[in-house]
C-alpha cells in the first residue's frame, strides 16, 4: 500500500486523538504519590508545634 | 595448614590474626575458603551484591609476603570483609542498590576501603542493600537490586534494611566483618535482626568520601562484625580526619578497653517502659534477662526520659529535604521510576516539593534537640534500649504498616533511632537472646565519641553472655 504524506498525518491525528479518549490506566503511584505528600504535610505540621527561638539558627556547618 | 572449618567462619578479629601469624593457613587460603563461601551461600540470602576473588586472592597474597617478612599491620591484617553496595571500589560496579545504577563504575576507592587496604584488610566482596539505602520509604523488603534481604536464622524473615546484606553476611559467617551505613536506623534494625554486633559511629568520625550520599547531615558508615571488641578495632582502623568528607569531625579513634572505667562507675539511662509495654511480647524474657545480666555487673539503671521533641517528623523531613537535592538529576529524569518500591519512587518524587521553610524549621529544630539530649548525658553515661520492638517481619510483610493496638502512654525510648540519629550520636548493637528462634538485640546509645564506653560495656556483656555466639542454622 502507498502510504501519502496525507495519510500519514490523518492517521497520526487519528491514533493522537484515540489515545487521548482512551482512559489512561491509573498511575499505580498515585495514590502512593498523595500518601508521600501527606506525611511531608503530617511532618510539617508536628514541627510546627514546637517554638523555635529568633536566634536558633539551623544545624548545619559551613567551613570557610 | 590447619583446614579451614565451619569455626574459623565465625572466628572473632583476634582469632584469625593469631592463627593467620601462627602459619595455621595463609591469607590467600583464607580469602579462597571466605570468597568461596561468599559466592556460595550469598545468593541464598540475597546479601551478595559482587564477588571480588579475584581481587581478594592478589591482595591477600600481598599480605602473605608482607607476613612471611613479619611486617604487621594490626589485627584487620588478612582479614577478609564485605562492603555494603554505596561504597566506591574502584573499576567495579557500585549499584547503590538501585536499577538505574546498575552500570555505574567510579573510578576511584571509598576512604574506608582505602583505610582497611592499608592496614591489609581483604575486600570479598560488596554486599547487597535496599535501593538507595532506602531513603525516600519502602513497603517492602523487596526493594533492593539482589531482592530481598533474607535473615539467615529464618528465609521467610527479612534480615532488615537498609544494610541487608552486611548483616546477613555477618550473620551467616561469610565475611569476619563487613562495612554498612546507617542514615536513620540502617545498622541498628539489620543488626538486631540478624543477631550481630555492630556500631553506628558518631556522625564525622569515619569519613564517607566514595559512600553514596543520601543525607549530607545524617549520614555514617560503620562496622558489623561477630563481638563487641572486633567493632572497636575495625573502627580504630577506619576512623579518622578526611578533608574529602566536608562531615569530617577531624577526630581519630583509639579502641582502648584497658582505660575502660569499672561497670560500677557507669549509669545506664533507661524506659522501664520499652521493654514492659513497648517491646512484643514474645521478646520480654530475652531482654528482662539481659538487663539483669548488666545489673549484675554493677551497672547502675537510672530511669530516663527523653526531651520531648517531634524526632522523626524533624528527622523526615531533613532527610527530605537533602534526599530531594541529592537525588535530583535522578527524579527529574525519569530514571526514578526503574526502582522496585512503588512508595520509595512516591516519596523520592514528592521530596521535590518540600518547602525550604520545612526543612530550615527541622534543621533549627534540630539544634535545640541536641542541646537538650547533650544535657541528659550529665546524668546518665548512657542510654539503652531494645534495638528492635521486636523480631525480624516476613518478607511479604509490608514494613509501612502501623504496629496497631493502643500505643503504650509512656513514650519510652521510642524515638530512639531518630532522636541518636539527628543528635549525630554513637550506638551499639548487641545480640542478646531469642524470640520464636529469631534474635534479638539490645542498643546502647551514647555521647558523641563515647565508643569507648559503649565497647566496654558490649564488650563486659559478651563477656557473660554466648548470644554473639550462636550461629544460624546452615
Amino acid at each position: 500500500m502507498k502510504l501519502t504524506r496525507r495519510k500519514l498525518a490523518t492517521a497520526l491525528v487519528s491514533a493522537t486523538a484515540l489515545a487521548a479518549q482512551q482512559p489512561q490506566p491509573a498511575a499505580a503511584s498515585d495514590s502512593d504519590l498523595k500518601a508521600a505528600r501527606d506525611r511531608l504535610q503530617a511532618n510539617a505540621a508536628a514541627l510546627a508545634g514546637t517554638p523555635i527561638p529568633m536566634a536558633t539558627e539551623p544545624a548545619f556547618q559551613f567551613k570557610a | 595448614m590447619a583446614s579451614i572449618g565451619t569455626d574459623t567462619f565465625f572466628a572473632t578479629l583476634p582469632q584469625l590474626n593469631a592463627a593467620l601469624k601462627a602459619g595455621e593457613f595463609s591469607a590467600a587460603d583464607l580469602a579462597r575458603a571466605f570468597s568461596e563461601r561468599l559466592q556460595q551461600l550469598g545468593p541464598r540470602y540475597n546479601a551478595l551484591a559482587l564477588p571480588l576473588p579475584q581481587e581478594a586472592l592478589r591482595q591477600a597474597r600481598l599480605v602473605d609476603a608482607d607476613l612471611k617478612r613479619k611486617r604487621y599491620r594490626g589485627l584487620l591484617q588478612g582479614i577478609p570483609y564485605g562492603v555494603k553496595d554505596l561504597l566506591a571500589f574502584a573499576g567495579q560496579p557500585t549499584t547503590w542498590g538501585a536499577k538505574p545504577y546498575a552500570g555505574q563504575v567510579f573510578d576511584y576507592n571509598a576512604t574506608v576501603i582505602e583505610l582497611l587496604s592499608a592496614v591489609g584488610a581483604v575486600l570479598t566482596g560488596k554486599l547487597s542493600m535496599v535501593e538507595l539505602a532506602g531513603g525516600g520509604g519502602y513497603r517492602l523488603p523487596s526493594a533492593s537490586l539482589t531482592g530481598p534481604g533474607l535473615n539467615p536464622w529464618d528465609r521467610t524473615r527479612w534480615s532488615g534494611g537498609s544494610s541487608s546484606g552486611s548483616a546477613a553476611a555477618v550473620a551467616a559467617g561469610l565475611v569476619p566483618f563487613a562495612i554498612g551505613s546507617e542514615t536513620s536506623g540502617s545498622i541498628v534494625t539489620p543488626a538486631s535482626f540478624c543477631g550481630v554486633t555492630a556500631l553506628r559511629p558518631t556522625y564525622g568520625l569515619v569519613s564517607r568520601y566514595g559512600a553514596m550520599a543520601l543525607s549530607w547531615t545524617l549520614d555514617k558508615l560503620g562496622p558489623f562484625a561477630h563481638t563487641a571488641e572486633d567493632c572497636g578495632v575495625i573502627l580504630q582502623n577506619i576512623a579518622g580526619k578526611d578533608s574529602k568528607d566536608p562531615g569530617s569531625a577531624g577526630k581519630s579513634f583509639y579502641y582502648t578497653p584497658q582505660y575502660a572505667r569499672p561497670m560500677k562507675d557507669l549509669r545506664v539511662g533507661y524506659a522501664p517502659a520499652d521493654f514492659a509495654e513497648w517491646v512484643e511480647p514474645a521478646t520480654r524474657p530475652a531482654f528482662d534477662a539481659a538487663i539483669a545480666v548488666l545489673k549484675v555487673s554493677g551497672i547502675q539503671f537510672v530511669e530516663t526520659k527523653l526531651p520531648d521533641f517531634p524526632y522523626s517528623a524533624a528527622l523526615s523531613t531533613i532527610l527530605n529535604g537533602e534526599m530531594g537535592s541529592i537525588f535530583e538529576p535522578l527524579i527529574t529524569s525519569g530514571k526514578v521510576d526503574e526502582l522496585a518500591d512503588k512508595p520509595q519512587i512516591a516519596g523520592l518524587k514528592a521530596s521535590l516539593e518540600l518547602p525550604a521553610k520545612d526543612y530550615l524549621r527541622a534543621m533549627r529544630l534540630r539544634r535545640l534537640m541536641q542541646a537538650e539530649i547533650i544535657r541528659i548525658f550529665g546524668t546518665v553515661d548512657v542510654l539503652l534500649a531494645p534495638g528492635r520492638a521486636g523480631i525480624a517481619s516476613r518478607i511479604d510483610q509490608p514494613l509501612d504498616r502501623g504496629a496497631g493496638g493502643t500505643p503504650p502512654k509512656d513514650p519510652g525510648f521510642r524515638s530512639i533511632i531518630p532522636m541518636g540519629n539527628l543528635a549525630g550520636l554513637p550506638a551499639l548493637v548487641l545480640p542478646c537472646g531469642f524470640a520464636e528462634n529469631m534474635p534479638v538485640a539490645l542498643q546502647l546509645v551514647g555521647a558523641p565519641f563515647s565508643e569507648n564506653t559503649l565497647l566496654a560495656i558490649g564488650r563486659e556483656f559478651q563477656s557473660h553472655t554466648d548470644w554473639h555466639k550462636r550461629r544460624p542454622p546452615s
